[in-house]
């Protein structure tokens, strides 16, 4: 892959914490304009990847962010696996999308032009019932397309997903994914995820890093997710789930 | 330092007969602007989970005081300056170390507390004070107090209209925060600075024991009867201010004869309890 065709080029990151080592020497690229899904089983440093990435966690190594439209770095929105929010906080959605929008303290209204914008950006991601509601009321699912409403408000040119499916049910994740690769193809952003779903993956990845403190595979999902991979990556206890993700890419191939 | 008495006559017009006193319309007066102060912090302070915190600076008072006795500055001077100086020594562990806050807390609460109580045990000139910041002492607030009160009033407020939202998001999640380029740190120094201005000066009214009530009760209630972020904060401040009005007045009723501090922390406990009958009430709680 020519380096200017990737959103992300990973060179040789480390991250250590406590002594103990999370990620070794990992280099990887996210091609532009790609659904690219990091892989990997519990601990295996997904989530610190992407923390690296957005500046959370500090690394060695070098990460290279690829140049955006108004040839500034890439503009970055990012969605959270999960919110610190008491059930009892009054807070709206609406107010919520405003809140990073607007100058005017919320005490003192939400200016309706905001509000307008909230609600086309909630019909975006089909949402827009949701406005009046109370954030801490919401399900799992409503909350995920809330957060990546307002992850969208950002207009990102790099949209980063922690382990969106976290705490969905089947039909709501599969819901949420065609949702992003609508919006995706819409907008024309690059999507950057973790998770641990090889369903999800194989239906809606584009580009595939495995990874298990450094990197194990990447490339395509059929190419990449064959059995002496899953192996690899989640030993052998996966061995029969491993079959038939092997089984599911070998017929993405024929497509 | 201003001349104040256009504001007292204002509050001298609330139609109480125990505000003629010159000393109790100051004592209303400093109590009217700090409410709203620990009103509007105290959202945060709800929303950031730190009542813990401000525990913390409000006992660091002690230990403000001493300083100021060993180095022969005032303690006016020295006990905010010392409540700032740890309040942002808090900040700046927590943000930079791995232990969880309520750890990092501890320590700081634990430090200035026992050296407060070493050099008060050592100082008996102190000591006979130390009444004076358990329960607090409105009633003998000084203008100059007053006057800075005023200061930190306009400063605080001038705070909430630029950092309310943006303190609201790093609340929810101080990562989407950064990464949706808000200067989270600077916020975070900001607030816990100011937070530790207001603490100090809410010893002086209501006394170390009764800070936090002064933080919490009212942004509890807010949080119970507000239906949105923007109400929550008018709520606050309703229940705070009424709560000081008629805890002042209640506890100079020489029926009651009780400390104001106290009197104020109790009304405005009234308040959180009605707002609990309410949410019960309405049968909605979480909607």
């Amino acid at each position: 892959m020519e380096p200017n065709d990737a959103a992300v080029v990973f060179a040789g990151v480390s991250v250590s914490r406590s002594g103990l080592s999370i990620l070794e020497n990992v280099t990887a690229a996210v091609p532009r304009n790609s659904c690219t899904v990091i892989v990997g089983p519990n601990g295996a440093g997904k989530t610190t990847l992407l923390l690296a990435l957005i500046g959370e966690v500090s690394c060695r190594g070098d990460i290279r962010m690829g140049m955006g439209r108004d040839g500034a770095p890439l503009r970055l929105g990012y969605v959270p696996q999960r919110l610190s929010l008491d059930r009892g906080m009054p807070l709206t959605v609406e107010e919520f999308l405003v809140m990073g929008l607007q100058r005017r303290p919320l005490w003192l209204g939400v200016r309706p032009e905001l509000r307008e914008r909230s609600l086309t950006l909630l019909a975006s991601v089909k949402a827009e019932h949701l406005a009046r509601r109370r954030l801490g009321a919401l399900s799992g699912g409503e909350l995920q397309r809330v957060l990546l409403a307002l992850a969208l408000q950002q207009e990102p040119e790099l949209l980063v997903l922690d382990e969106p499916s976290a705490g969905v049910d089947f039909q709501g994740e599969h819901l949420f994914c065609e949702l992003l690769d609508e919006l995706r193809v819409r907008r024309g952003f690059t999507q950057l995820m973790v998770s641990h779903d090889l369903g999800m993956v194989v239906h809606h990845a584009t580009h595939v890093i495995c990874l298990k403190r450094g990197v194990v595979a990447e490339g395509p999902p059929a190419a990449v997710l064959t059995p002496e991979t899953l192996t690899a990556l989640f030993g052998l206890h996966m061995g029969v789930m491993a079959g038939q993700a092997g089984g599911i890419g070998g017929e993405a191939r024929h497509v | 330092m201003f001349d104040l008495t256009p504001l007292y006559n204002v509050v001298g017009l609330l139609p109480f007969d125990c505000l003629q006193p010159q000393f109790m319309r100051q004592a209303l007066t400093a109590l009217l602007l700090l409410a709203p102060m620990t009103a509007t912090l105290g959202v945060q302070v709800v929303g950031f989970r730190m009542a813990f915190f401000s525990d913390a600076i409000s006992h660091s008072a002690f230990a403000g005081v001493a300083l100021g006795l060993l180095f022969a500055v005032d303690p006016h001077l020295s006990m905010p300056l010392f409540g700032i100086l740890v309040g942002l020594g808090i900040m700046a562990v927590r943000r930079h170390s791995d232990l969880s806050s309520d750890t990092v807390i501890g320590v700081f609460f634990s430090a200035v507390m026992a050296f407060g109580l070493a050099v008060v045990s050592r100082n008996n000139a102190v000591a006979r004070d130390l009444q004076q910041f358990l329960y607090g002492d409105i009633l003998t607030i000084t203008e100059t107090d007053i006057g800075w009160l005023l200061v930190l009033f306009v400063f605080l407020m001038a705070f909430q209209v630029w950092g309310y939202n943006r303190l609201l998001y790093i609340g929810l999640n101080p990562i989407i925060a950064r990464a949706h380029r808000i200067r989270v740190g600077l916020c975070q120094y900001l607030f816990a600075g100011l937070l530790a201005l207001v603490v100090m000066f809410s010893v002086w009214a209501v006394g170390v024991l009764l800070v936090t009530a002064m933080l919490i009760v009212p942004a509890a209630t807010a949080r119970n009867l507000a239906r949105t972020a923007g109400g929550m904060f008018w709520w606050a401040i309703l229940a705070s201010m009424s709560s000081a009005v008629i805890g002042l007045v209640l506890s100079a009723q020489e029926w009651m004869g009780t400390a104001s501090g106290a009197t104020i922390i109790l009304v405005s406990c009234g308040w959180f309890a009605g707002s609990l009958v309410a949410t019960f009430l309405r049968g909605d709680r979480g909607r």
